[in-house]
């Protein structure tokens, strides 16, 4: 009896020191950042251009084109995911084949390497189709990104609406569309917007791809759809390696406003969770 | 007959005019559905087979008989909710007021408008109570005089007064019984000639049940009711015919069939086969 | 709640009452046929038990599909035994009433005795209040009123057993001995009509109190409380 309890209280053990590994290691870090870029974390950040000296420079530039590769990436990968997983859990039949090897590949599509992506978008965006180094480019690569993880949550959002509410639907002589449409989406809405967040706040973070395609890393214009571009993780990157001190102090800043910008956003997915989700 | 000349007496006498005996509810001798030689298929497996009967409208019509003999998929027949199930096939004829439900030219659409059902588990949409039963007006394009329509609706289900000042709360936060006949309400605001039942208080508790029960007695008046139950004795209650459903070996495959089929006091006084007798004495297996 | 069991019980009852007024009726007339020697009337009679069978048959035969299908239990349920049983005793009564008819048919020409037929008069009259009081003890679940038909009974149950002495007091010749023993009989079922009437009474006992009990029982005096 007593190496039953003992063995009970081991493995919670194990279970806190896990717990508070990772803890340790996430707080550690935001510490470090913090204690390093505090001071910089000032106004002129956010409003001024990157200069080569670092008592003038901001980040303003990287800023604004993380905002715009943000929007893009939602206004593209959004539908597109969304009418994609409908598809899949509404109109599609499991038994025909194409159908089980697209359900196979989006999958994969979630674990591929974002530089594999990058790969993807330099040959066939900027080469392929001619759109050269441009924030679209960048913005539909980080979409392609984000894409899977957004028809993934859009789908285990929509498996969550019971299917005694689309019989019911059905029952009172709605057709499919009517039941997707007035019944399901609405019914999963929560929880496609959180998913959408969250794929949307990965992809804001993202630096392979987009260094792959060819967003420069010294920008002190504010950046167009189709001009050349840099974002926040480059300018960070960026800042980072500079031997001045001062740089990297500017990089530790930079990193608490991405941070905050991505926490912000995950407040928000949580906000319309808890806000809108029913109680079955 | 005796005079009424010598009937005097000093005392009053008790009433001795009849008392007026309970009307027979009138009931339409129209079948609203001719089911012949019905079987159902899902992949390999027959669900049931050979089933023939008319079902007649402005009455209680209950489906009994154990599990897995075939009743709820019966009713799903009748308003073509089997199409949503994929590989299920249907053979045999099934006319509804003489027409073919599953004719080439029919849309299962209508036939689900003038076909309504009612599920075991209540199931409201999530969304407020008036929405609830505006949902099918809304679909089907009868959006005019809405207001007026779903008052109707929840009156007919009795559960107006209960909620009239609380149309805009969710559906959720009513009772069981109360959403049940919420769904009740919902089948209803479409204007159909038949209801389907299937299982529909075996999720509520006593009280809930009686209610439905009476609900069914008024509603069959305007309506013809199929229901299907496990519960025998609700059945004897409700019912005005009685079908009794069980599992036979069919052409070596096990699949449901029609036992017995007649008003409801004979199927429960004196039945003609002796396998309903058995079900209905619960000396069934 | 429970609408339809409601209406069968309340037919039910409605029926049995009508049931009770048929027997009035049958019993006041058969009386009268004995009474005034009227062998028409005592015809028609015997002709009119046959709505009482038919009616009894219909209260069975709704009993049996009530309980079939409704389940009654707790009052309901004594209710309906106690309906079936009353059923059963009312149409007996009219029975009864159809020998006494019989027999007035049977002794049609003989001149009656007007003490005896005064007598059966008065008998006939109390057993009709009693079967009134029965009836309304029921409908109105009133116990002391279906207590009070042991009283009422007293009357008949005394006027029978006078009844033997004074035929034989009578004499007379075959003719009328013959009359004299067809009286004895008569006597007996206006008495057996009040008993049925007292087991009415006790329907309604049982149906208020839930006890099968027996108001009175000729063999003891000390009563068993058999509850149910």
């Amino acid at each position: 009896m007593r190496a039953r309890a003992v063995r009970g209280r081991a493995f919670q053990g194990v279970l806190l020191t896990a717990l508070v590994v990772a803890f340790a290691t996430l707080a550690t870090l935001v510490y470090t950042v913090v204690r390093d870029g505090w001071r910089s974390l000032d106004a002129k950040l956010l409003t001024e251009p990157p200069s080569i000296s670092p008592d003038i420079a901001g980040a303003h530039p990287a800023i604004l084109a993380t905002i715009y590769l943000g929007l893009l990436v939602l206004v593209m990968a959004v539908p597109v995911g969304v009418g994609t997983a409908l598809y899949l859990e509404e109109y599609a039949n499991g038994d025909r084949w194409y159908n089980r090897l697209l359900e196979l590949n989006i999958q994969n599509l979630a674990a591929v390497p974002s530089i594999v992506y990058g790969i993807l978008g330099l040959a066939f965006l900027v080469r392929g189709l001619g759109l050269g180094r441009v924030l679209l480019a960048g913005g539909m690569i980080l979409t392609l990104l984000a894409l899977p993880t957004v028809v993934i949550a859009a789908r285990e959002a929509i498996r969550a609406v019971p299917d005694s509410i689309r019989q019911g639907a059905y029952a009172l002589g709605a057709t499919r569309w009517q039941v997707v449409r007035r019944q399901v989406l609405p019914a999963a809405l929560p929880g496609i917007a959180t998913g959408s967040i969250l794929a949307l706040s990965r992809a804001l973070g993202e630096t392979a791809p987009l260094i792959m395609i060819g967003a420069v890393t010294y920008i002190t214009f504010d950046p167009t759809i189709l001009g050349p571009f840099t974002a926040l993780p480059i300018q960070i990157y960026s800042w980072a390696s500079l031997p001045d001190n001062d740089f990297r102090a500017l990089a530790a800043a930079a990193i608490i406003v991405l941070l905050g910008i991505i926490l912000l956003l995950n407040a928000f997915a949580i906000w319309v969770r808890n806000r809108y989700t029913q109680r079955w | 007959m005796v005079r009424e000349a010598e009937v005097t007496s000093e005392r009053t006498p008790i009433k001795l005019a009849p008392v007026a005996r309970h009307e027979a509810r009138p009931r339409g001798e129209d079948a609203v559905f001719e089911i012949r030689g019905l079987s159902v298929r899902y992949g390999d497996v027959v669900a049931i087979s050979g089933v023939s009967m008319d079902i007649g409208s402005r009455q209680v019509t209950a489906i009994i008989g154990p599990s897995g003999c075939g009743k709820s998929t019966f009713i799903r027949c009748l308003n073509r909710m089997n199409d949503l199930v994929p590989g299920a096939a249907v053979d045999g004829r099934a006319l509804y007021h003489g027409e073919d439900l599953y004719g080439s030219e029919v849309d299962p659409v209508e036939v689900r408008r003038r076909i309504g059902m009612v599920f075991q588990k209540p199931n409201p949409f999530p969304k407020s109570i008036y929405d609830n039963v505006a949902f099918g007006p809304r679909v089907l394009g009868m959006s005019k005089q809405l207001d007026e329509r779903v008052e109707r609706a929840l009156d007919r289900a009795a559960l107006w007064d209960e909620v009239k000042d609380r149309l805009k709360k969710s559906a959720l936060s009513l009772s069981g019984g109360q959403q049940q006949r919420l769904c009740i309400a919902r089948a209803l605001a479409v204007e159909p000639d038949v209801i389907l039942m299937d299982e529909p208080a075996s999720a509520l508790d006593p009280i809930a049940t009686t209610r439905i029960e009476d609900l069914m007695y008024e509603l069959k008046n305007d309506y013809a009711i199929v229901i299907v139950t496990h519960n025998m004795q609700q059945a004897a209650r409700v019912a005005d015919r009685t079908a009794f459903f069980s599992v036979e070996s069919v052409d070596g495959q096990r699949s449901g069939v029609l036992v017995e089929y007649d008003e409801t006091a004979k199927i429960f006084t004196q039945p003609s086969d002796k396998r309903t007798e058995d079900y209905v004495t619960g000396r069934f297996g | 709640m429970r609408i339809t069991l409601q209406e069968d019980l309340d037919r039910l009852q409605a029926d049995v009452q009508q049931e009770g007024a048929l027997v009035l009726r049958s019993l006041r007339a058969t009386v009268n046929a004995l009474r005034t020697r009227d062998l028409e009337l005592a015809d028609e009679v015997i002709a009119f038990d046959d709505e009482v069978d038919d009616l009894y048959f219909s209260i069975a035969e709704g009993i049996h599909t009530l309980l079939a299908r409704q389940t009654p239990v707790a009052i309901d349920l004594r209710l309906v035994l106690a309906t079936l049983h009353i059923n059963l005793h009312l149409e007996r009564m009219a029975d009864y009433c159809v020998t006494i008819a019989k027999l007035t048919k049977l002794v049609g020409g003989v001149e009656p005795d007007d003490d005896l037929m005064q007598g059966f008069d008065e008998m006939g009259t109390r057993a009709e209040e009693m079967i009134r009081v029965a009836l309304e003890s029921f409908a109105a679940r009133d116990l002391d009123g279906a207590t009070s038909l042991v009283d009422l009974d007293e009357f008949i149950d005394r006027a029978n057993r006078r009844v033997v002495g004074h035929v034989l007091e009578l004499g007379g010749d075959e003719e009328q001995r013959e009359w004299g023993l067809r009286m004895i009989i008569v006597s007996r079922c206006l008495e057996r009509i009040g008993d049925h009437a007292v087991d009415i009474g006790e329907q309604t006992a049982y149906l208020v109190t839930g006890e099968f009990r027996e108001f009175t029982d000729a063999s003891r005096d000390d009563m068993p409380d058999r509850r149910v």
